[in-house]
């Protein structure tokens, strides 16, 4: 029974939280307005609230708006959820009638009551805003009246009022206090305000239930605008100078300015005096400068720079210029600016330095030992320029013109002292930096060698550059292979080394600033091939090396011609030159020295007719032979070289060339000697037989018969002559040498020069009687003899 | 203990008790100042609304005539200025604040009807779209709330004092009336009931020194 009760209440208490969740719940934030149509307000009143709850299709919720006005006439509207706004007419709105509405969230599970708002019906009332006037007044410079009409009228409700204004151009508002516009005014004098300067104003209204909050603001008016009139100028006009450079000694100075801070009004001139302090007094004469300027509107934050004077200036002089300016009403208060002497000027301010930070340029220095008054910092780009001036106990600000990024200001400050100028200080800086917008060109400086290039280049102008360049990178690149040189930014030129001849290199420069680079155009060159006079000099080289090997083999085959002579075309003696000598066996065979004027051996020589200038030095003067020319040929008979008693005869020439014995003979081939008997040297008949001793060579030749029965047949004191054969240049064995028919009789007397040792000219001459011709020669008895000496190898 | 000193100790006590009546008696009637303040501010604050919506209906009043005699063609001039009989009597009756202001809320009754018969008969003679039915329209509403309002206003005040009804029963309009009459009667009503309101305003504003006894707020006027 107990646990059936406990089932039955958890099962209710389930099923009324189930139902309870989809009550409806009470509305919320109840808000209700009515609207100004034309010049009433609508009959029609548009109330929302917040549906809380959870609503379900199968639940709906519908909601119903009360609306009970004084005498309980009670209008009503209904709407289904979820929709949480509705409108409702009321025929005509209630004025100053007390409202009480409410709404009622109903749905089949029950229905929740908002709270009911109880107002004056005008509190429900959004008007339109008024339309305002301004009027200025030229006796108040400095204040407008605005004027307006309420867009309803006040029996059906009264308003209260809120006034801004602002400057044209300026986006911040001034709010007049509410007090001073919280009741129902239609105009109202705002003060204070800057003379000659454009105010934009605006009024909005609601409505007034002394002073309770109620009602719904207006929307703000339209603006209307007007210029508040022009009063005397209450400051200064600002006065700066910009110096030049003109000539030795001497300076331009140009006087410019800008319009006082406080103009009250368009300044339409200036009016100007400059006074020498050489001149003891003032000459008080005003220049006039007009002022062509188009009107400009009071909140133009940027003042325009009117040039007035130049002048020029010895650097020994100073001057003091006075300054006024001068709108419609009157003029301002003096300006006066001081310049000195140049050597007198005074110091300038130490230490500066700018930095960019948080948008804006700092700059900072060190005041001067003087007492400043004040100081001026002048920032100078291309087309601009401009000024600030700073109270002399700072010793830094931030520049307050309008910057503009990547471009370089040079930036000065100027310290016054009173008013007179002080030395400047210069920096150059940027606002923003930049990367630059054109990298550097690059040209090759002459023209590129083999292994070096020199590269130049322009820095970049300066309205590209947009930053200070930090650094240059230099690339050069062949083929796939680049490589980078970095170079201090001051750097305008460099040379490459280390480059490969007869390669192409494509070169760029990128330049760099703290926000990044850019790389500049780039260039192509190739190095030479060869360096300039290389290749003269090869020339040169080769041929001095031409000419020296050439020089040196000439001298060579001058020096060893004979060696040349006789390896290159060897003397073959000739057969028919040779003489056979008696062979005597019987007789030793000694070695006798060879005697000068013997007719020691017969050397057969390789002489023919025209060759054979081979000559002994030391028979040379015991040549008693014709010293006819003889000339040899080159062609050898093969028959070797004679030998005067085994010594080599150098055959008689004309040539007193001698040359050495040795390469005479060693051109010869000694054949065979004959050992002449005295016999043949005497030439004279013996009656005593003489033996004569045959020689005979060691040649291989074989022996002629007549030689073989030489040793038979020739005795002592015999003589035989023999042909003197002319020469053969290649039949040494032409044993037929006796036709002489065949031989040139010149030839043969040519020929009779050689072929014999040197005898005694007596003796020479002495033919045998039975050998008066002069074709034939006595033989002298000869025997063999072995050869001695006089033979020299090959 | 001797006469002197018990007659000295029921001085003492008389005076006391005095004393304390007075005291007494200056806080009652403090607090009656209260309520009786408390009421005029009500009563000002009431009288204060319901002149401002006479004052709304009074200038509603003044350019409904306007727009009707624009609607009325040539002549217009001249049709307000002739009399007709039976209409409401501009003039506020009574001698006493209820009285005056129960004559307020009777004559506000009596003009309806005669609103209610400018309005039909106009309907036949302008435009549907006409402005002047549009004015009608709204001047008739806001006499009834006017008349509601008075009542409340009235109540509020004198609670007590029932509020009378317009004497002589329902009010009276003229026979059937040709297209001229009309426009002679809808002027003369609409005039009349301008003047009334004007009388209303003023009325308003002496009651509330009568009736009301409150400073009055410089702008409230």
């Amino acid at each position: 029974m107990v646990s059936a009760a406990v089932l039955h209440l958890w099962v209710l208490a389930w099923l009324a939280s189930v139902l309870a969740a989809d009550r409806p719940e009470k509305p919320k934030n109840l808000s209700c307005i009515a609207v100004q149509e034309s010049e009433t307000i609508s009959s029609n009143i548009k109330c929302q609230w917040e549906a809380v709850g959870h609503q379900t299709e199968a639940v709906p919720t519908n909601y119903t708006l009360f609306i009970r006005q004084t005498g309980d006439k009670i209008y009503t509207a209904s709407i289904l959820g979820p929709v949480n706004k509705t409108t409702v007419d009321l025929n005509l709105f209630p004025h100053h009638m007390e409202l009480e509405i409410w709404v009622v969230a109903q749905n089949e599970l029950g229905k929740e009551e908002s709270e009911h708002l109880i107002k004056l019906a005008n509190c429900f009332v959004k008007t339109k805003p008024p339309s305002v006037a301004v009027i200025s007044e030229a006796v108040f410079p400095t204040s407008l009246v605005m004027s307006w009409n309420s867009s309803i009228d006040k029996r059906y409700l009264e308003t209260i009022y809120e006034i801004r204004f602002c400057p044209l151009g300026s986006q911040k508002w001034f709010y007049v206090p509410l007090a001073d516009t919280s009741r129902y005014i239609q105009s109202f004098r705002l003060q204070n305000l800057q003379p000659d300067t454009v105010y934009v104003t605006q009024v909005r209204c609601k409505y007034n239930n002394n002073n309770k909050h109620c009602g719904y603001w207006s929307d703000w008016s339209s603006n209307v605008t007007e210029r508040t009139p022009e009063d005397l100028p209450k400051s200064k006009p600002d006065v700066w100078i910009i110096t030049s450079e003109e000539g030795l000694n001497k300076r331009q100075i140009e006087f410019i300015c800008k319009d006082p801070e406080f103009s009250n009004g368009r300044i339409r001139r200036f009016n100007i005096t400059i006074e020498k302090q050489k001149d003891s007094i003032r000459n008080g004469t005003w220049e006039i400068i007009p002022v062509n300027r188009s009107l400009t509107d009071g909140s133009s934050s940027k003042k325009q720079i009117t040039p007035l004077k130049t002048i020029t200036l010895d650097d020994e002089e100073s001057v003091t210029v006075y300054v006024t300016a001068i709108n419609s009403v009157g003029a301002s208060p003096q300006a006066k600016l001081i310049i000195s002497r140049k050597t007198r000027e005074p110091p300038a301010v130490e230490k500066t330095e700018v930095q960019s930070h948080n948008g804006q340029l700092f700059l900072s220095w060190k005041p001067p030992n003087r007492t400043v008054s004040e100081y001026v910092v002048e920032w100078v780009s291309d087309g601009e320029r401009n000024w600030q001036r700073e109270n002399g106990k700072k010793n830094y600000t931030a520049i307050k013109g309008d910057l503009k990024q990547f471009v370089q200001y040079r930036i000065s400050v100027y310290p016054i002292y009173g008013k007179l100028v002080g030395k400047p200080v210069l920096e150059r800086a940027y606002f923003e930096q930049g990367v630059p917008s054109q990298g550097p060109i690059v040209n090759l400086s002459g023209d590129p060698g083999c292994y070096t290039a020199k590269l130049e280049w322009d820095e970049i102008p300066l309205i590209k550059r947009r930053g200070f360049i930090t650094n240059y990178t230099i690339y050069y690149r062949s083929g796939t292979e680049t490589r980078g040189i970095t170079v201090p930014a001051n750097t305008t030129s460099y040379t490459l080394t280390s480059l490969s001849r007869n390669t192409k290199y494509d070169i760029w420069i990128k330049a760099s600033t703290i926000r990044g680079s850019v790389n500049g155009s780039n260039h192509s060159f190739t190095t030479l091939k060869y360096a300039p006079g290389e290749i003269e000099g090869i020339v040169v080289g080769v041929s001095l090396g031409f000419l020296f090997v050439v020089l040196m083999t000439m001298l060579l085959c001058f020096c060893k011609k004979d060696v040349i002579k006789d390896n290159f075309w060897p003397q073959i003696p000739n057969p028919g030159d040779s003489t056979i000598g008696n062979w005597s066996p019987d007789y030793p065979l000694k070695a006798e020295a060879p005697r000068e004027n013997c007719l020691s051996g017969i050397s057969v020589l390789n002489v023919d007719v025209c060759d054979a200038k081979c000559v002994f030095e030391e028979d040379k003067a015991s040549l008693p032979l014709k010293k006819d020319k003889y000339l040899s040929e080159e062609h050898s008979s093969g028959i070797g070289g004679s030998s005067c008693m085994s010594s080599p005869r150098q055959s008689v020439s004309d040539s007193d060339e001698g040359g050495d014995m040795a390469d005479t003979t060693a051109s010869t081939i000694q054949y065979s000697s004959v050992v002449a008997s005295s016999g043949y040297k005497g030439q004279n008949p013996s009656s005593l037989p003489q033996q004569s001793i045959f020689s005979r060579s060691e040649s291989t030749q074989p022996l002629l018969d007549c030689e073989e029965n030489h040793d038979t047949m020739v005795q002592e004191g015999s003589r035989q002559c023999f042909l003197r054969q002319p020469c053969f240049t290649h039949n040494a064995g032409n044993e037929n040498a006796t036709d002489s028919n065949d031989f040139n009789p010149l030839e043969m007397k040519q020929q009779e020069v050689l072929d014999f040792c040197p005898l005694e000219e007596d003796t020479e001459h002495t033919a045998p009687a039975d050998c008066q011709s002069d074709d034939w020669i006595p033989a002298p008895v000869s025997s063999y003899m072995p050869q001695l000496g006089g033979y020299r190898p090959q | 203990m001797n006469g002197h000193v018990k007659n000295m100790h029921f001085q003492q006590f008389m005076e006391t008790a005095a004393t304390l009546l007075s005291l007494l008696l200056l806080m009652t009637v403090d607090s009656t100042k209260t309520v009786a303040l408390s009421t005029n501010q009500q009563c000002g604050t009431l009288l204060q609304q319901t002149l401002k919506i006479t004052r709304i209906v009074h200038k509603e009043s003044g350019d409904l005539i306007k727009t009707y005699k624009a609607a009325q063609g040539e002549m217009s001039e001249l049709f307000c200025k002739v009399s007709v009989n039976d209409i409401p009597d501009p003039n506020i009756s009574g001698l006493d604040p209820p009285a005056r202001i129960a004559s307020i809320y009777t004559h506000l009754q009596a003009f309806l009807p005669h609103f209610k018969r400018v309005y039909k008969q106009q309907t036949d003679l302008q435009s549907p779209g006409s402005p002047l039915l549009k004015e009608l329209t709204r001047v008739w509403g806001r006499t009834e709330s006017l008349a509601s309002f008075m009542n409340t206003f009235y109540q509020s005040l004198f609670p007590n004092l029932p509020i009378p009804e317009p004497a002589g029963g329902p009010t009276t309009l003229p026979p059937a009336q040709n297209v001229f009459q009309q426009k002679v009667y809808g002027c003369v009503v609409l005039k009349t009931y301008k003047d009334f309101m004007s009388n209303v305003s003023k009325e308003l504003r002496i009651l509330k020194s009568k009736v009301c006894m409150k400073r009055t707020p410089i702008n409230a006027f």
